[in-house]
């Protein structure tokens, strides 16, 4: 199995390490199944870098709650996969310095997604029984879920610990499963989601039988369709085959309408970005060459030093968004955009809760696009990179639930169709993802 | 801002820690062992993934801190990040409170009963302790012990009301009574440290902030120094930080203070904002001793000013023990005799403190008793106290077992007093001849024979009569 994966590493670069040995004596839920983890997610004794060559060398001291739950049910964990320095990214592109960006299982000219990238693509490549643990800030885990053409579950805000995770934005990180069908993305969600006396922001609400609801019948449910997801910025053929997946959901008995989301459309995007850079530049100081990962001869003063290793250590995005996130919260500045992004974040959360009075699930397309060639992105901006993350920014910065499903192909890429559920109603679309399978 | 008069104005923003057992937002232990880098997490030394967890009983020892200071209770528990780049910081950000601290809007009073105003309590984190083998200025390179990293603070911050380095010692001193009072505090492990600032009118106060003094005594001879220093250089004084070098006897220029310092805060989203309810508040509240100042007026009303009553009320080990005894029955009046000057000239003496003696609110009452009911003389009780200094036994038993009770048995103290008088009739011819001091030569010698048990009035009253 090792020779297996590292063959397909060598060729797509899905791993920024590989387990030594694959083994589990323990039994349980999870018995024979191989998980990968995403590299910013600690593994006691495995090197663990969250993609950054700043933390080279750094092997936890502890197992991240969601890694000591798998290894509990006898999971077998296969290595740390590849993703964007930090989660800083859309496309897994913006992977460390020294670092391989992981390649598209389709077409290995283009992108994988991010930035749960690695994650995404082993699990479309693998051809043993494998489930993938991702991280999402504002749409890593559903962007290359959808990519890659497998299922990718981002749970509520607080369902599963964030204990052991390398921080990028507190306030928004979620652990969340992908795996090849919705069977496994549901088994794995029951068992790394719950209450964790290490992790302040978890939710003490009991959890569901989640794979009891694959396969259930979705007959008169009711879905809102998010009316400006479409049209202008998304692609007429992704469009197309969202569209039809939807009608596949109205003929097995979904009710389905026609929803707006003004305010969220609008702002979710610009509060994400300030809000996340504003956690994500504090959280990153601490990577300064003092405890762990890369040191340095310590000649000058500790700011001078600090400064080096940084410089020397963190990708070009790394250095955009500490910067931006900096800005944003300095005095003078906190108020016109860290605090008032915090308060159109309340108005978004509140935008959503509306609708779900009387929805089950929102729909829209993942990704406004098919994955594009990694030569088109790298013209990209970094505005306009930004931009790919319009439809997922929303559901993130709200903490609800969300789902990429695989739908038809467009010129053999896949196209993924997101479901948004109300907050801890993981069951909901669960039940209409499966629906489409 | 403040319009100010005096010649000197003070404010001082006092970091505290509370005596928790353990750090405020892990479980290592505040306390223990002092090898270096022994008490310490994942979270105390911010590994990557670790997270916060709050110590509950951090908050509630910080509460009663603000209630005890008048304080208005935020109803939200919010903590922010602190960001800013030191060695000392685990995770270059401070977990701190920013916006809406714990409490706002209390006071304190001085020994001289003026009030100080308090700006704010908040609670942070401590960071670690950095230590330069040969001194600041000689090390050529420093170690980081993270022991401390992570330890509860609150930081209490006054207004500018103190007038003379006196006061800010005095201010203080009472808050540390405050502190022992509350339990929160234990003077024999917890560091209190102060930043003051510190501006004179001769330089239209300008201000200047000196930074890290530990101790009362310490920052009244920092800030008398920075006085002294802002008189002479009065055309020089500028908005700076300067650093107290407590051996020097000095305060050292570290930075000056062009722009305020940029600590970038956002709300910590690693920590719930939790809901402070008026029943928490009162549910501490009623578990709020009666603080010193309180329990001076109550005694004050009843005997006016006693000073030994005041001295013991200030240190609550003493108050308990003091009230405890006039629990027992004992006159408050000289309860408080006993323990101020009875009980501290014990421990002075044997260089122990309370608990180490093992002596307790029962010996004293016990002993008092005995001679308040004249069985056994002052001298005898005195004497036993002092001796369970060294070692503890039960009064009563001792006494008996060891025959002091008084002797009060009038047929042998005759015969004691008529032997005395014919051994000594020198001594007795001269008190007949109008000596009368001589009497106490001879009372002296009954005292001996009966090693202090005889009550000295009695005796005088025999011996009196039989020389008549």
């Amino acid at each position: 199995m090792k020779s297996q994966i590292e063959k397909i590493d060598k060729e797509y670069h899905y791993f920024n390490k590989i387990a030594d040995n694959f083994e589990n004596k323990n039994k349980g839920k999870l018995e024979g199944v191989y998980v990968s983890i995403k590299d910013c997610i600690c593994v006691k004794g495995m090197e663990s870098r969250a993609g950054s060559k700043i933390l080279s060398g750094y092997k936890p001291v502890f197992d991240a709650t969601v890694v000591s739950k798998i290894k509990n049910e006898g999971g077998i964990i296969i290595g740390k996969t590849a993703q964007d320095e930090f989660g800083f990214g859309s496309f897994a592109l913006n992977v460390g310095i020294g670092m391989k960006v992981p390649l598209n299982p389709h077409d290995k000219e283009r992108v994988c997604g991010g930035s749960s990238g690695g994650a995404a693509g082993i699990t479309a490549k693998a051809d043993f029984r494998h489930i993938a643990i991702g991280q999402s800030t504002g749409g890593s885990i559903v962007a290359p879920a959808a990519f890659c053409g497998v299922v990718g579950l981002c749970p509520t805000y607080g369902r599963v610990s964030r204990y052991g995770l390398m921080d990028y934005a507190n306030s928004l990180d979620k652990i969340g499963p992908i795996a090849k069908n919705v069977a496994d993305v549901a088994l794995m969600l029951g068992i790394i989601a719950g209450n964790d006396i290490n992790e302040s922001t978890t939710l003490d609400e009991p959890l569901d039988d989640y794979v009891s609801f694959v396969g259930k019948d979705v007959k008169g449910m009711k879905i809102g369709i998010i009316k400006e997801s479409f049209g202008e910025g998304v692609s007429p053929e992704v469009e197309e085959k969202v569209n039809l997946a939807i009608h596949k959901l109205k003929e097995k008995g979904v009710k389905v309408e026609e929803v707006s989301l003004p305010i969220t459309t609008k702002y979710s995007l610009s509060s994400y970005y300030i809000i996340a850079t504003a956690e994500a530049s504090t959280n990153l100081a601490k990577y300064c060459g003092l405890r762990y990962g890369v040191s340095d001869d310590f000649k000058e003063s500790f700011n001078q030093y600090f400064s080096k290793v940084r410089s020397e250590n963190l990708g070009e995005e790394v250095k955009r968004r500490i910067m931006l996130g900096t800005f944003t919260r300095m005095a003078g500045y906190r108020d016109a955009y860290y605090l008032k992004a915090l308060s159109v974040r309340t108005l978004i959360i509140e935008e959503y809760k509306k609708l779900f009075k009387k929805y089950d699930a929102l729909v829209s397309p993942t990704m406004p696009v098919i994955a594009p060639k990694i030569s088109e992105v790298e013209k990209l901006s970094a505005m306009e990179q930004y931009k790919m993350d319009i439809l997922t920014a929303g559901p993130n910065l709200a903490g609800l639930p969300h789902i990429s499903i695989p739908v038809e192909n467009v010129s053999n890429m896949p196209v993924g169709l997101m479901l948004i559920g109300d907050h801890l109603e993981e069951k909901k679309i669960i039940r209409l993802g499966s629906a489409l399978e | 801002m403040k319009k100010f008069n005096s010649d000197v104005v003070i404010g001082l923003e006092i970091h505290v820690e509370l005596a928790t057992d353990t750090k405020l937002f892990c479980g290592c232990k505040t306390h223990g062992t002092d090898e270096p880098n022994t008490r310490t997490c994942e979270v105390c030394l911010g590994h990557p993934g670790s997270k916060p967890v709050l110590n509950k009983k951090a908050v509630d020892y910080a509460l009663k801190l603000c209630l005890a200071l008048g304080c208005k209770i935020s109803p939200k528990l919010i903590f922010s990040r602190k960001s800013y780049f030191y060695p000392d910081m685990a995770k270059n950000y401070q977990i701190s409170q920013y916006e809406i601290p714990l409490g706002i809007g209390g006071k304190l009073k001085l020994g001289s009963e003026k009030e100080i105003g308090i700006t704010r309590v908040h609670m942070e984190e401590d960071p670690a302790s950095l230590v330069h083998p040969n001194g600041m200025s000689g090390s050529s390179y420093v170690l980081i012990d993270y022991n401390r990293s992570g330890d509860p603070l609150c930081e209490v911050v006054t207004e500018p009301d103190m007038t003379s380095p006196e006061e800010a010692r005095d201010f203080m001193k009472q808050l540390i009574t405050v502190l022992t009072y509350l339990e929160i505090f234990d003077v024999n492990r917890c560091i209190i440290k102060a930043d003051a600032n510190i501006s004179i009118k001769e330089t239209n106060y300008s201000r200047v902030e000196i930074k890290n003094i530990t101790g009362f005594k310490e920052i009244e001879r920092a800030l008398k120094y920075e006085v002294q220093r802002q008189q002479q250089e009065k055309g020089s004084i500028v908005h700076e930080t300067r650093a107290w070098d407590s051996e020097k006897g000095m305060t050292i220029s570290m930075r000056k203070k062009e722009v305020e310092e940029e600590y970038g805060y956002i709300i910590d989203p690693d920590l719930v904002i939790t809901e402070i309810s008026k029943e928490k508040v009162k549910e501490v509240q009623e578990k709020m001793p009666e603080l010193a100042q309180d329990k001076i007026m109550k005694y004050e009303e009843k005997h006016g000013k006693v000073q030994s009553m005041s001295i013991i009320l200030k240190n609550p080990k003493l108050a308990k023990f003091f009230e405890e005894v006039v629990a027992k029955g004992i006159d408050e009046k000289l309860a408080s005799y006993w323990v101020e000057f009875e009980l501290q000239k014990v421990l002075n003496r044997h260089k122990k403190n309370l608990d180490e003696t093992g002596i307790t609110p029962q010996h004293m009452a016990d002993i008092v008793n005995l001679i308040e009911s004249k069985k056994i003389t002052k001298k005898v009780g005195v004497s036993l106290f002092e001796k369970l200094g060294k070692k503890i036994f039960d009064v009563n038993k001792y006494v008996e077992e060891n025959d002091l009770l008084l002797v009060d048995d009038e047929s042998e103290l005759n015969k004691l007093c008529k032997d005395v008088i014919e051994e000594n009739g020198e001594v007795v011819n001269q008190y007949k001849s109008g000596a009368k001091e001589a009497l106490n030569f001879l009372i002296g010698k009954i005292m001996k024979a009966t090693k202090g048990k005889a009550d000295p009035y009695k005796v005088r009253e025999i011996m009196e009569n039989f020389l008549k």
